[in-house]
């Protein structure tokens, strides 16, 4: 398995999702509503050191990822770490028409004339067939489309649907989707999860190795199942050959300085940290502050 | 239930049997969270769409039904989840009322109220444990809420505001589908006020009347996408609910209320409440004038996460009553059949004094 970036700017700041404060988050939509301000403070993070971004597949990716691929020789050396898929588009998809109709609509309506017959060759029968990994594939291929042509290094699996699938034990579907990330899109597979011990101990079990587990992690263990000590315990037994860590929420929303934060983080068995920030000044002190 | 409690029961009480009926968006989530329970073990999953159970049946080591009468018929859960559309609640729950069945159902409970007292009757006779999913009352900082103000700190409920917003419906549509009809429990009163409603009477108490309520059609051509309405009691506590499923501008379902009392005011949303304290609080930690409880400072975390803390802690607390039936349970069919006193209410008051 390919070594990951040890650290990685995240998106969050820019699309609204602030888990603390609604009105935090609305004025941080308001200012990146114009994409040129994204790309100022990507441009700045990249001046700091960074050199790995990682990008959720929602509606605003597309015009981000034009942009990088339109610009590839100023961001050669930067590598891509998408998360798929966008969680909401699904959510409100689902709860207007049902589940398969909301597949349905994601496959064969939101695609290009040519995206759509090659996969209605390859899957025609998926929909039908109720065959769920080659459902998946499909899926997987309509979110990474807007990617083409990046340095993609991992690719991650939302929260949501890692953990979804993780409660109803499917061995078949995590060893599938990790097969082809490697072999589809030559990147090292990823999973978010808000239940890393747990995930870790079943991918153990199950003998899926050289994956990317992102989790949230920090010391008072916000979003972190079942709690903090089973997470460091977790993370301090593990080979990181076989799984690389990789922290996210790691101020636990504000909750936590920053300095705070990562004196914790940087005594943790991890690979690898995403943070986001929007400023100059916030994003030199967190590089600064990394040290794994 | 507590640890040493929990691991006994793992031990020396059988598993319970659960069956879930209705695989669409709510059962597959309260699959995997109750998947996790080591005292629980799923049996059989029921649903309409033969693709659905194909499906299931290839990666599930589960029984599958097509029928809820056939689970009926041929087995015995100790208990099921009743997540299919609203509308067949009715018939599903009673059947499994007369099967001695504990039921946890999906909100809405049912779409008449009539229904919902019927089966509210009908648990409150027997020992079986019953419960409607109103999440919010296992959210971290809406249990917060309801502690601050049972513990007095704002004094006297006097006004509130409930709100609630979403980018569910933005565009128009075929009508089609049980979500497009208010008859088998679409529309965003039924899907959404009832979580606003629940709220209300959750935090503050069931009103005694209601007016002024006004619906709107937004996108959807057979149900309402908006609606707000006023509530009274008779101790002179007024309120008002406004919610809307067809709002662009947020991104993800907001949920917020504020109470005006005659100590001090609260601001709560999914994230954060806000305290306005007329005069310091010692007991409670709370200066005088503003303080802010973030949801860091409040969380509790669960042992296993899939949607939000309050889903898998919802799921656990139906388990506990099952396991411990000393304990209370918190969203009982009597407060689903209270949601629907209060719909009925709304949609009366529309009808009679709201249209032109």
């Amino acid at each position: 398995m390919g070594k990951i970036d040890n650290i990685i700017f995240g998106d969050n700041q820019f699309f609204g999702i602030n888990h603390m404060s609604q009105e935090k988050a609305q004025q941080l939509s308001e200012k990146f509503f114009d994409t040129n301000n994204i790309y100022k403070v990507y441009d700045i993070a990249f001046d700091s050191g960074i050199k790995a971004v990682m990008l959720n597949s929602n509606d605003r990716a597309k015009e981000i990822c034009n942009h990088f691929r339109e610009n590839k020789s100023k961001y050669s050396s930067i590598n891509w770490y998408p998360s798929i898929p966008y969680p909401h588009k699904y959510a409100n998809l689902v709860a207007e028409k049902g589940i398969l109709p909301a597949i349905n609509d994601v496959l064969f309506k939101d695609n290009s004339a040519m995206g759509v017959i090659g996969m209605m060759a390859k899957g025609g029968s998926a929909v039908l067939g109720k065959d769920a990994i080659k459902l998946m594939q499909m899926l997987i291929d309509v979110e990474m489309k807007i990617y083409k042509g990046l340095n993609v290094k991992a690719v991650f699996l939302q929260n949501i649907v890692t953990d979804l699938i993780l409660g109803f034990e499917i061995k078949e579907i995590f060893f599938e989707y990790c097969e082809y990330i490697k072999k589809k899109y030559n990147a090292i597979p990823g999973l978010i999860t808000q239940n890393m011990p747990h995930l870790l101990n079943k991918l153990k079990e199950w003998d899926i190795k050289e994956v990317v587990i992102c989790s949230s992690y920090n010391k008072i263990g916000y979003l972190m199942s079942p709690d903090v000590v089973s997470y460091s315990e977790a993370a301090a037994s593990n080979n990181p050959e076989d799984y690389q860590l990789m922290a996210m929420s790691t101020l636990a929303s504000g909750a936590i300085t920053a300095k705070e934060a990562y004196e914790f983080i940087n005594n943790q068995n991890i690979q690898s940290v995403v943070f986001g920030a929007s400023s100059k000044n916030h994003i030199a002190e967190t590089v600064k502050l990394i040290t794994i | 239930m507590n640890t040493k409690l929990y691991i006994n029961h793992c031990f020396m009480s059988n598993k319970i049997k659960l069956s879930i009926v209705g695989f669409g968006r709510m059962g597959l989530t309260h699959y995997s969270i109750i998947n996790s329970r080591p005292d629980v073990e799923i049996e059989s999953i029921v649903d309409t769409s033969p693709i659905v159970l194909t499906m299931m049946n290839k990666y599930l080591p589960i029984k599958t039904y097509k029928d809820y009468n056939e689970l009926f018929e041929t087995s015995k859960p100790d208990a099921i989840l009743v997540c299919t559309p609203p509308n067949l609640h009715y018939d599903i729950i009673e059947k499994a009322f007369r099967s001695g069945i504990h039921v946890f159902a999906e909100k809405p409970f049912t779409t008449k109220y009539e229904e919902a007292i019927r089966l509210k009757n009908l648990f409150d006779s027997s020992e079986l444990v019953n419960q409607v999913g109103y999440v919010n009352r296992f959210n971290d900082v809406f249990v917060k809420t309801k502690e601050l103000l049972d513990d007095g700190v704002i004094g006297k409920v006097i006004r509130f505001k409930s709100e609630m917003f979403s980018c569910t419906i933005t565009k128009s549509d075929d009508a089609s589908g049980w979500r497009a009809s208010r008859e088998s429990g679409g529309g965003a009163i039924f899907e959404m006020a009832s979580h606003a409603i629940d709220l209300v009477n959750y935090l503050i108490g069931k009103p005694d009347k209601v007016v002024g309520s006004s619906v709107s059609q937004i996108y959807s051509k057979a149900v309402e996408d908006a609606m707000s309405t006023t509530l009274l009691y008779k101790c002179g506590t007024s309120g008002t609910i406004y919610i809307n499923w067809s709002d662009p501008s947020y991104r993800k379902p907001t949920n917020k209320i504020e109470i005006f009392g005659d100590k001090g005011r609260i601001l709560a949303d999914q994230h954060s409440i806000k305290i306005f304290a007329n005069k310091a609080d010692i007991e409670h930690n709370l200066r005088e004038g503003w303080n802010t409880l973030y949801i860091t400072d409040i969380f509790k975390p669960v042992p296993f996460y899939v949607r939000g803390n309050e889903f898998t802690r919802q799921l656990y607390h139906f388990v506990d009553c099952i396991q411990d039936r000393s304990l209370n349970n918190q969203c009982t069919f009597e407060d689903g059949a209270n949601v629907h006193e209060m719909i009925d209410k709304i949609f009366s008051d529309y009808e009679i004094n709201g249209k032109f």
